[in-house]
């Protein structure tokens, strides 16, 4: 199986049945519409215009595309709609190594030549972002082909497979056109795609996340610096923005919309959900930097006549954070805090164990206005997961879990 | 209600404007470097008020050009790097990288020619002073430390208004100061190549090569918005002037000084710094060499950084002083390169340190062009700027600048090679 380079076949010379020369390689393309990694036409460079070349009436590849077509049949190239331009889109520009978890930019495409039934078949196999794909085309040219193969062979290549490689296009048409979607990057830890993000530029983040799925996009915004969260959701449409931002953690939805043009956040909680836009909007009235501004409202509470069972079953259509599933509480009338019981406990007891037997004796609280840095002392001294924020009636308002505690604790590193 | 919004409205204001301001005026403080301080010195001191009108023109063209960086990377988020890699692909990009770290390491090794010629006015040897400079400035950088020193660094800089007071206390002919200001000379020194070089030179330290790629970075790392650029601009701008009459008052200074009393040629830091002396007297050494001193520890933490930032992310190297060593080999190889190479020149006996600092201020003007060139072609791209592209009269600016630069570069390889 022949291996060609992108960089070689560019600018190739290109001849037709007669086999007298009829122009050179101006482009390579693959039509996504059909074969996301089979290569479709060359586009020709030749004395009457552009003219398009199917791969399949390409007889033979050697210094020269030899095509087996009489070139006055050649149909003109019609500017690419649709079509996937190797040398345009994907030579030098950056792409999602999603294996490697990393932007890098491609120096090269390496495309595999295969035979079947005295056809070619042209497939991509891997981009080339190394020193190989580099040194071939800064040299190409400048030394003879033969030198220069040399050359290369001591280079080790670094090659990115093609089936762990993730287009960006900013243009939602044409997106949708070439069938370009991030798959494969939806498929990485939250984490590692707001990394991968934070290194694009801010219209390449916008395509990421109007292609996102929401909850995906919630929880990959949630893990990016919190400067570039504002400047994400204010870029997307109030509608999409409001989508993702319901599919937040409440504080985290509250940080972010804080943050923002008070008109912005304004539409986008205009375009939520009634439910989420109270907890939402009542967490934004809090100040940041207290125990309230730190808390969610996405917690689970029972009554205090609840037994395991109930808490079961409640755990199963929770919808909000596992984070602050670590501890389950028990409220009385008007939501009084009576108890609180750690989930793993709750696994262990019978199923129709009262909850209330197995609350924990000494409770941590901390009210709302409680300085951030107390609560981090609290979770500190007393090896806390979560703590309950309740108002000076003894009220659950909120939990604070300890992720929480670490994002403002590293904040402030 | 409304009232408590309007004051969030102007607090979101005032936030987004402090956020902004920095890129612009810490690039044009960084503009004032030893290869500046040496170069507007010895332009005053050979020529008097004969280049003083060069100062206008390069304002406008320093506020067309910076501004046009700054737009670039609010408008695509992008470093001025990979836009020419991603629009014209490896050979040019890798040519131009070539390019720009020969320029560069020419300024690197301004600095330290500002820093050793700085101490030596304490007596303290070039061979104890710049190794550790680089070992400081290395540390700095790399250990992730310098965010917290560029205030310190920024606060010094007010240095620069000695040079202004300097250049009232010396008495200077205003009148002939303001007619050379506006009016260029005749002919006559045009066809001298002493001061065709000079001219390229100041040219070349007030718009400098790096400065284009480092802004448009800065921008785009602070992650500033078309929406947000407004605020951005004013701080480009108000940081061009701000080195604009700094160079003036330096050119004053020295041609009150210096030129009036016959020190047409300055050898070394302590020939410099008489310029201050109606400011402050016997120690207008200590002052020089405090305020050089800064000047160029300030621009060698930023150049040789930036420098490698430029270059790993045009060629699509793993860039950052968040990598480990083994994971951005390049980045951390070439940025240590910089640093000790560009220490390493000062460190050869015998060598001319103020020639030096105005050679590379030379190269910077003569490499400048091209630089121009790739901006004005990116910046008139519809499909990258959108709405953002230049205006007629930013075209016309920009390559009038072009051409007058590559005019100057001829101009004077002919004259001085017809000349020897």
């Amino acid at each position: 199986m022949p291996s060609l380079a992108l960089s070689e076949l560019i600018g190739a010379a290109v001849t037709d049945n007669t086999g007298a020369r009829a122009g050179k390689v101006r482009e390579v393309a693959l039509s996504p519409q059909e074969s996301s990694t089979q290569l479709s036409s060359f586009v020709v460079k030749t004395r009457r215009g552009d003219r398009t070349v199917p791969v399949k009436t390409i007889s033979l590849i050697d210094n020269t595309v030899r095509v087996a077509t009489s070139a006055t049949e050649w149909s003109p190239f019609g500017g690419g709609e649709g079509l996937l331009l190797l040398e345009r889109d994907l030579l030098d520009q950056q792409i999602i190594d999603v294996h490697g978890r990393k932007v890098v930019r491609v120096n090269d495409v390496d495309i595999h030549e295969e035979s079947t039934n005295g056809n070619i078949v042209l497939k991509v196999a891997a981009v080339d972002v190394g020193a190989r794909g580099a040194v071939r085309r800064l040299l190409k040219g400048a030394l003879p082909a033969s030198a220069l193969h040399a050359l290369l062979e001591r280079i080790a290549p670094r090659l990115i497979p093609w089936e762990f490689v993730d287009l960006i296009e900013t243009d939602p048409a044409r997106r949708v056109k070439l069938k370009i979607s991030l798959d494969r990057l939806a498929k990485l830890h939250p984490a590692d795609i707001a990394d991968i993000v934070e290194e694009l530029a801010p219209a390449e983040r916008e395509a990421v996340f109007e292609t996102l799925d929401e909850e995906v996009a919630a929880e990959t915004l949630e893990e990016i610096d919190p400067k570039l969260q504002v400047s994400i959701l204010s870029s997307l449409d109030s509608d999409r923005a409001a989508d993702i931002v319901e599919e937040m953690d409440p504080d985290a939805a509250a940080d972010v919309l804080a943050d923002m043009h008070p008109d912005t956040s304004q539409e986008i909680l205009t375009e939520m959900e009634p439910e989420e836009r109270a907890e939402v909007a009542e967490l934004m009235t809090f100040e940041e930097d207290t125990a309230a501004g730190r808390m969610t409202t996405d917690y689970m509470a029972l009554r205090q006549n609840s037994k395991v069972e109930d808490a079961i079953e409640m755990l199963r259509n929770f919808e909000g954070g596992l984070e602050s599933l670590s501890t389950i509480y028990i409220v009385g009338e008007k939501d009084k805090l009576l108890g609180a019981v750690p989930l793993a406990k709750i696994a262990l007891a019978p199923p129709g164990t009262p909850l209330m037997l197995l609350s924990t004796g000494h409770m941590t609280t901390v009210h709302p206005g409680a300085d951030e840095n107390k609560v981090a002392e609290l979770f500190d001294k007393y090896n806390l997961l979560t703590l309950p924020v309740i108002d000076a009636e003894g009220v659950l308002t909120g939990v604070i879990t300890a992720d929480d505690v670490i994002n403002m604790l590293r904040a402030k590193l | 209600m409304p009232a408590s919004r309007r004051l969030k409205v102007w607090r979101i204001r005032l936030l987004m404007f402090l956020a902004v301001i920095g890129p612009g005026f810490i690039t044009a403080n960084v503009d004032n470097d030893a290869g500046g301080i040496y170069t507007y010195s010895a332009a005053g001191a050979q020529f008097g008020y004969l280049l003083l009108w060069v100062i206008i023109p390069v304002t406008v063209s320093l506020v067309v050009v910076q501004e046009m960086s700054a737009r670039m990377g609010a408008a695509t988020g992008k470093g001025l790097s990979d836009l020419i890699r991603e629009e014209y692909g490896l050979r040019i990009t890798f040519l131009m990288m070539i390019g720009l770290v020969i320029t560069n390491f020419g300024n690197v090794v301004a600095e330290f020619a500002g820093i050793a010629s700085s101490l030596q006015l304490f007596h303290i040897s070039r061979y104890i002073s710049v190794p550790i400079s680089i070992t400081v400035v290395w540390l700095l950088v790399v250990k992730g430390t310098y965010k917290s020193v560029e205030k310190v660094f920024l606060a010094a800089s007010f240095f620069y208004f000695a040079y202004i007071i300097a250049g009232v206390l010396a008495g200077p002919s205003w009148k002939e100061a303001f007619v050379a200001t506006f009016k260029p000379p005749h002919a006559g020194p045009f066809h001298v190549p002493a001061y065709l070089y000079m001219v390229i030179a100041v040219i070349g330290t007030t718009i400098a090569p790096w400065m284009q790629f480092y802004l448009q970075s800065s921008i785009v790392e602070k992650g500033i918005t078309p929406r947000e650029y407004r605020a951005s601009r004013w701080d480009v701008i108000s940081g061009c002037f701000f080195t604009d009459i700094v160079a003036w008052f330096i050119i004053v200074a020295c041609a009150a000084t210096l030129y009036v009393h016959g020190i047409r040629q300055i050898r070394d830091a302590a020939d410099a710094a008489q310029a201050l002396r109606p400011l402050a007297g016997e120690y207008a050494y200590i002052l020089f060499a405090a305020g050089l001193f800064n000047a160029s520890l300030f621009a060698a933490s930023i150049l040789p950084i930036s420098t490698a930032y430029t270059v790993c992310e045009g060629l699509g190297f793993e860039s950052g002083v968040g990598q480990k060593f083994g994971d951005a080999k390049v980045f951390y190889w070439l940025y240590t390169l910089l640093l000790i190479a560009g220490g390493g020149v000062i460190l050869l006996p015998n060598v001319p340190l103020i020639k030096i600092a105005i050679l590379s201020q030379v190269v910077n003007g003569v490499v400048l062009p091209f630089v121009l060139i790739f901006m004005l072609l990116l910046v008139n791209k519809s499909e990258l700027m959108g709405e953002h592209v230049n205006g007629r009269w930013f075209n016309v600016i920009a390559w009038a600048t072009t051409v007058i630069m590559i005019g100057l570069t001829v101009a004077w390889f002919t004259t001085a090679g017809g000349g020897s």
